[in-house]
């Protein structure tokens, strides 16, 4: 985001640095040797290299170099690197899958936001997860086709045939329309996200082209690129299939590239929000915080003691000596209260009585 | 020229115009995001509004696993990026003053943004523009001075922001003196 910075503090940015060449060049050498070494097995050693895909792999190895390069920056931050490593600790909870399947399959929460904001995101991000699950495995020679027998076609998935289907049957019809049905699910969601930008108050208040608008546009052109490219080898018996190629080729590298950098970063980090539904759980389980003035139970004594000491490593102290506590021991209302008898010097936050009317609803 | 929202407590004569007026603001989605609270609900009527005060290290933000709340060029502290929120609510347990709101359902942090997309380009978030009692204003550097200058008596009688707030804010608040057992002149 050109316009937004969020000041780090200096002194913490020398050890990130160190930490990081070295962290930075691992993560990528156990990366791309592991790609090289299931391409190794898949093509049954380089002999099934779809060099037409050539410029994919190009492009991928890009990408996981900005991924690392963002991301490990990312984790040396205290807030992240703590709900990092007790969401790690925690992986294997019984709600696990259930939670999992609820945030980064179905979207719960999104259409809670709202049914148009979650048909759109169903359509864009299912689309676009179900076009990489077919383009990289043949991109890296995980899976490919062959015919052996007229007539039928072999799937062929890690160097093992997988299954043998008539070419004209309805498996056979979804793998080679299975990159166009996703492409028109793309372009739907992409339309109605970019229709929604446009139209609705509420989305138009904060956006920016950079952060808003240029994923999507990135999107629909990878899609329709895509779809041009089936229409040129059906319609048009292949005429112009190669410079296209290169075109489409050329849209999804640039988008793999901004990715770690734009608003598609959250693709690769959405999985945290598991990790902090667990953390929130689980320690809610283990032992609650009583409010230091109303006595409610509000947090984990674990997440508020956390946060006291993330708020320490940026030289934050909320602790309110002439009172005894530290202002994340205080439950929100109560919190507020104590606010307002700072401001007044009048104990607000000790009259046992609910917050008045905050909804101005009359 | 940068105008900051100024805060005049004592003059909140608790008519709600301001969180209602907030739940208006594009991108609120019909929902306020401040407070306005009876100082000592049963003895008299004086209310004060609780704003976000934009901290100039704000614990919210830095409290935030997935930098969801990020810091605008005019340092107004953002709302959670609706993509990048991820629920962990470290920002409601670190805010000082126990500003941000969280949407469970929606599993999204909303908080006051100083009506970003009016305040950017120089016009009065909704809640100064509505305040009937000059509570809430929007002011230059020059006129908060100007303030400063009238109601400084060199006796500690006039106090904005530090030392009393845990940090320095972009919002500026005159706290009141009266109740504070001092006198302000007007
Ligand atoms: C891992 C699962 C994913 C999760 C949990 C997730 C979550 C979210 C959330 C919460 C939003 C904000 C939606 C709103 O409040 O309206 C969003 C927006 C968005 N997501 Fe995802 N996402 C995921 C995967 C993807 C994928 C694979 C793509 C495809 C590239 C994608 C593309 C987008 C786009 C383009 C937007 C912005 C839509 C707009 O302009 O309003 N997401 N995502
Ligand atoms: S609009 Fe002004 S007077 Fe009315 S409640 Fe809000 S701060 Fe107080
Ligand atoms: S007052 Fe609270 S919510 Fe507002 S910027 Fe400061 S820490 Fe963040
Ligand atoms: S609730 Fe959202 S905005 Fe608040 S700290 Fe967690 S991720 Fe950040």
């Amino acid at each position: 985001m050109a316009e937004t910075v969020l000041r780090k503090p200096m002194k913490a940015t020398h050890s990130i640095n160190n930490a990081f060449a070295s962290k930075f060049a691992k993560s990528m050498f156990l990366t791309v040797s592991g790609i090289i070494v299931l391409m190794f097995i898949g093509t049954r050693m380089f002999t099934h290299v779809d060099l037409n895909l050539y410029g994919y792999m190009v492009g991928t190895f890009v990408f996981i170099a900005g991924f690392f390069y963002r991301f490990i920056a990312w984790g040396e931050r205290p807030p992240t690197k703590i709900i990092i490593k007790k969401g790690i600790k925690l992986l294997f909870r019984k709600s696990t899958p259930k939670t999992s399947v609820n945030h980064l399959g179905t979207y719960e929460f999104i259409w809670n936001r709202g049914i148009y904001r979650w048909t759109q995101h169903l359509l864009i991000g299912w689309g676009v997860i179900l076009s990489c699950l077919v383009t990289f495995p043949l991109v890296f020679g995980w899976m490919y086709f062959t015919m052996e027998e007229n007539g039928y076609y072999t799937i062929v998935a890690m160097g093992m045939d997988l299954m043998t289907v008539p070419a004209d049957g309805v498996i056979a019809f979804l793998s080679y329309n299975a990159l166009n049905i996703t492409a028109i699910m793309v372009i739907i969601g992409v339309s109605m996200a970019l229709y929604r930008r446009l139209k609705n108050m509420q989305a138009r208040a904060e956006q920016k082209f950079i952060y808003d608008f240029l994923p999507l546009y990135l999107l629909l052109f990878i899609s329709i690129t895509g779809l041009i490219l089936t229409f040129m080898n059906v319609f048009l018996h292949g005429a112009g299939h190669y410079a296209m190629s290169l075109i489409h080729q050329y849209s999804v590298i640039v988008t793999l590239i901004y990715l770690p950098f734009g608003k598609l970063a959250h693709i690769p980090f959405r999985p945290l929000s598991v990790f902090a539904r667990n953390y929130r759980e689980h320690y809610g389980e283990q032992s609650m915080k009583e409010c230091k003035v109303c006595g409610d139970e509000f947090v984990s004594t674990e997440q508020s003691q956390d946060v006291v000491n993330v708020l320490g490593t940026n030289e934050i102290d909320f602790t309110m000596e002439q009172d005894g506590f530290n202002l994340a021991e205080l439950c929100l209302p109560c919190r507020r209260k104590y606010r307002i008898a700072r401001f007044s010097g009048f104990p607000t936050h000790e009259v046992k009585t609910k917050e008045a009317n905050q909804n101005a609803k009359g | 020229m940068k105008k900051r929202l100024y805060i005049e407590l004592e003059n909140c004569i608790g008519c709600r115009s301001c969180l209602a007026a907030c739940t208006q603001c594009g991108g609120h989605e019909q929902r306020n995001r401040n407070y306005v609270y009876d100082v000592n609900p049963h003895v008299n009527r004086q209310t004060m509004p609780l704003m976000c005060l934009h901290c100039e290290n704000p614990a919210c933000a830095r409290s935030c696993p997935a930098q969801a709340i990020q810091i605008h060029e005019t340092g107004a502290v953002l709302s959670a990026l609706v993509e990048k929120c991820i629920g962990c609510q470290n920002c409601t347990i670190a805010c000082p003053y126990g500003i941000p709101k969280f949407d469970e359902e929606e599993n999204l942090m909303y908080k006051c943004d100083l009506c970003i997309d009016r305040t950017k380009d120089g016009i009065p978030p909704m809640c100064a523009s509505v305040c009937p009692s000059n509570t809430l204003q929007w002011l230059t550097e020059e006129e908060i001075e100007q303030k400063q200058r009238r109601h400084d008596l060199d006796n500690d009688k006039w106090v904005t922001s530090m030392p009393y707030l845990e940090g320095a804010t972009n919002v500026k608040v005159n706290l009141p003196g009266i109740l504070q057992g001092t006198e302000k002149l007007f």
